[in-house]
C-alpha cells in the first residue's frame, strides 16, 4: 500500500508505536530466557538483566540429562504427533461428511459440535478426570492423545467443514461417476484437496498440544510432558532460574521453529476460520 | 452400443414435483438433446440418469439393464460437467486416467487409453499439466477426454459449453458433433440454447415444467411443432404470435386481413379466438397476402436484418429482411406465404 499524504504517514506512525510496544512485550521474555539460560546461577544472581558475558551451555546439558528433559521431550513428541495425526484424520473425515454428504440431522450435528467449541476446558475438568480414571487411561500417553483429540476436535471439524463447503459439489460427483466409492472420494479427492486447511490445522494443533499444561497435568501424573516438566525445575524455596530458563528455551524451540517456518499458513488458517462457515 | 429407456420417471423434492412422469426411449448411437428454459427439469433429468439424484418413481434402463437403483459408477455412463469438475491436484493425464485407476487397471494400460483419448482431442501436449495451467477450452477438452477414456455406454453432457466464450463455443460444438461421429456412442446433451440443440441433435427433447412437450428431429420440431411453446422455443429469432379469429372453416382474420389456410385439416369454428404463429424468416415473401408494418428498430446483420415493428399500432412483429436496407420509421409491406402459418388454440395446442 502506497502511503502518499502526510496525514496518512502520521496515522501509520501512530499505529506503529503501540504495535512496537506490543511486540516488545512478546519478544522481551524470549530474550530474557535465552540470555539467562546462558548464564550460571552466580552470574544470574549478580546481574539478572544484563547481557551474558561468558555464555556456557551447561544449563542445557543439565536440563536435558539430570532433569529428565529427554524423557519429557519424548512424551511431548509422541502425544503431540499422535494427537495431531488423529485430529487431522478425524476432522477431515467429519468435515467431508458434514460439508458434502446429505444425512438426516446434519445441521443439528454440526451445531452440537460448534456448541462444544464454547465450553472451556476448565469447566469440565472434574467429569473429564473421572472419565479418564474410569476408562483406565490415567498415566497413559494414549489417554493424553485421546484427551487432546477430544478437546481440539470441535475447532478442527469446524474449520474442515467450512473449507470443504467451499469445494464445488461437481468434484465429488465427478469422482462418484468415475467409480470412486464413498471412502475413495474422501481419500483421492477430499483429502488431497484439503491440504491447505490440513496444514494450517496441523500447525495450530501442534501449538495447542505442545504448549498444553492443564490437560497433561491431569492425565500424565507419573510421567510428564515437557511443559509440565518445566514446572518441576522450580524449587519450593529457591529456583535455579538459569536452569529453568534453559528448560523453557528447550521446550519452546521446536514450536518457535515451526511457527517461523509456517507463519503464513497460521494466519491464513485463522482467516479461513473467521470468514467462511 | 446401448439404448436408454426412461419409464414414467418422476422426481419430487418434498411436496414439489420437478419431473412429472417422463417416458423416453433412446436408440443406440443417438445424439439426444434435452432443451428447455431454466427450471424445466432438464438438468435434474440428466442427473437422475447419471445416478446423482435419487429417483422418486419410475425406472431407468441402460443397455436393457434396470439401473434405477444403481450407483453412478455401475451404470456405464460418463458425464461432462458445466464446471468441467477436473481434480485440481491431479495432472491432465491423472484426471483422465482416474476412472481406470479406480477400476484397477495397470499403469501402462491406463497410459495407453489416456494417450488415445488425448490424440482424438488433440491434447497430447497437455498431459503433464495441472488444470489450473489450462485455458477454459482446454479444460473442457480434458473433461471430455476423461469421459472418453472410460468408454461408457452413454455420454452425458450438462451444459458443457456455457462457460466458454462465443467463438470457442461454436468451435467446441463442432468438435462434439465430430466426436459423436467418431465414437458413435449414445450421447445425451443438456442445454438451454436452442441453437446448440438444433445443430447437434439427432433428436431434441423439449421440456417444460418437468414434462416433455415434444420429441423429434430438429427439422421436425421447426417445421411441425405440436404447440405454441415448442414453436416459440425452437427457431431463432423466435416465432411471431398474433391473435386471430376464425373467419370461416379454413380462413382466419388477423390484423384486419383475412387469410385462407387451405392446408388446414381441422374445420375452424367461426368466431373462435386463436393464435397465429409465423416465423420471422417467412415474412419476406414476394407475393401472397401482406400486412403493413411501421418499423421500430432495425438490427442489421449484413446479409439479413431483423426488423422490429408494429402491426396496426399495437401488435409487435419481427421480420427477417433479406436484400433490403430498411430504416426505422419507414412503413413497409410484409408479404407472406399462408403455407407457413401455424395456428394454435387458446391452450396453445396446435391446430393442424
Amino acid at each position: 500500500m502506497a502511503v502518499n499524504s502526510k496525514k496518512e504517514r502520521r496515522g501509520m506512525w501512530a499505529a506503529a508505536v503501540p504495535m512496537f510496544l506490543l511486540a516488545l512485550t512478546c519478544l522481551y521474555p524470549i530474550y530474557f530466557a535465552l540470555n539467562n539460560a546462558l548464564k550460571d546461577n552466580r552470574g544470574y544472581i549478580l546481574d539478572r538483566f544484563g547481557m551474558v558475558s561468558d555464555p556456557n551451555f551447561e544449563n542445557f546439558v543439565t536440563a536435558w540429562g539430570r532433569a529428565r528433559f529427554s524423557e519429557y521431550f519424548m512424551n511431548s513428541v509422541i502425544t503431540t504427533v499422535g494427537a495431531v495425526f488423529v485430529l487431522l484424520l478425524v476432522s477431515s473425515m467429519a468435515g467431508f461428511a458434514l460439508a458434502v454428504l446429505r444425512f438426516p440431522h446434519r445441521k443439528l450435528v454440526f451445531v452440537l459440535i460448534l456448541g462444544a467449541l464454547m465450553i472451556p476446558v476448565q469447566v469440565i475438568l472434574v467429569p473429564f478426570y473421572q472419565t479418564i480414571i474410569a476408562t483406565g487411561l490415567l498415566n497413559t500417553r494414549t489417554g493424553l492423545i485421546i484427551s487432546y483429540t477430544a478437546f481440539f476436535l470441535p475447532f478442527s471439524i469446524y474449520l474442515m467443514t467450512a473449507f470443504y463447503a467451499g469445494i464445488p459439489r461437481d468434484l465429488t460427483e465427478a469422482a462418484r461417476i468415475d467409480g470412486a466409492r464413498f471412502f475413495q472420494v474422501w481419500w483421492y479427492v477430499m483429502l488431497p484437496m484439503g491440504k491447505p486447511a490440513l496444514l494450517t490445522l496441523g500447525i495450530l494443533n501442534t501449538l495447542y498440544c505442545w504448549n498444553d499444561v492443564l490437560i497433561s497435568l491431569l492425565v500424565l501424573q507419573n510421567e510428564r510432558t515437557l511443559m509440565v516438566g518445566i514446572t518441576a525445575l522450580r524449587g519450593e524455596y529457591t529456583t535455579n532460574v538459569p536452569l529453568l530458563a534453559a528448560g523453557i528455551v528447550l521446550a519452546a524451540a521446536p514450536i518457535v521453529i515451526i511457527y517461523l517456518l509456517f507463519q503464513r499458513h497460521i494466519v491464513a488458517g485463522i482467516a479461513a476460520g473467521a470468514v467462511k462457515g | 452400443m446401448s439404448n436408454l429407456t426412461l419409464k414414467n420417471l418422476k422426481k419430487s423434492y418434498g411436496a414439489v414435483e420437478v419431473i412429472k412422469g417422463v417416458d423416453l426411449a433412446i436408440t443406440p448411437g443417438e445424439f439426444v438433446v434435452f432443451v428447455g428454459p431454466s427450471g424445466c427439469g432438464k438438468s435434474t433429468l440428466l442427473r437422475m440418469i447419471a445416478g446423482l439424484e435419487v429417483v422418486t418413481s419410475g425406472t431407468i434402463e441402460i443397455a436393457d439393464r434396470d439401473v434405477t437403483q444403481l450407483e453412478p459408477y455401475d451404470r456405464g455412463i460418463a458425464m461432462v460437467f458445466q464446471s468441467y469438475a477436473l481434480y485440481p491436484h491431479m495432472t491432465v493425464a491423472e484426471n483422465m486416467g482416474f476412472a481406470l485407476r479406480l477400476a484397477g487397471h495397470a499403469k501402462p494400460e491406463r497410459r495407453k487409453a489416456v494417450e488415445e483419448a488425448a490424440r482424438i482431442l488433440q491434447i497430447g501436449h497437455l498431459l503433464d499439466r495441472k488444470p489450473a495451467q489450462l485455458s477454459g477450452g482446454q479444460r473442457q477438452r480434458v473433461a471430455i477426454g476423461r469421459s472418453i477414456v472410460r468408454q461408457p455406454d452413454v455420454f452425458l453432457f450438462d451444459e458443457p459449453l456455457s462457460n466458454l466464450d462465443a467463438e470457442l463455443r461454436v468451435q467446441t460444438r463442432i468438435e462434439i458433433a465430430r466426436l459423436h461421429q467418431t465414437l458413435d456412442t449414445t450421447m445425451i446433451y443438456v442445454t438451454h440454447d436452442q441453437t446448440e440443440a438444433m445443430t447437434l441433435a439427432d433428436r431434441i427433447v423439449v421440456l417444460r415444467g418437468g414434462i416433455i412437450e415434444q420429441v423429434g428431429a430438429p427439422t421436425d420440431l421447426y417445421d411441425d411443432p405440436d404447440n405454441a411453446f415448442v414453436a416459440g422455443f425452437i427457431g431463432s429469432p423466435a416465432m411471431n404470435f398474433l391473435p386471430c379469429v376464425a373467419a370461416s372453416a379454413n380462413e382466419v382474420t388477423v390484423a384486419g386481413l383475412t387469410i385462407a389456410l387451405p392446408q388446414l385439416q381441422t374445420q375452424l369454428r367461426q368466431g373462435e379466438s386463436m393464435k397465429m404463429g409465423i416465423r420471422p424468416e417467412h415474412l419476406n415473401g414476394t407475393n401472397g397476402p401482406s400486412v403493413a408494418m411501421k418499423i421500430d428498430v432495425v438490427e442489421q446483420l449484413g446479409a439479413t436484418a431483423f426488423v422490429h415493428g408494429m402491426l396496426g399500432g399495437d401488435l409487435p412483429l419481427l421480420v427477417e429482411a433479406r436484400a433490403m436496407r430498411p430504416k426505422a420509421g419507414d412503413m413497409i409491406n410484409v408479404p407472406f406465404d399462408p403455407q407457413h402459418v401455424f395456428l394454435f388454440d387458446a391452450n396453445g395446442d396446435r391446430i393442424r
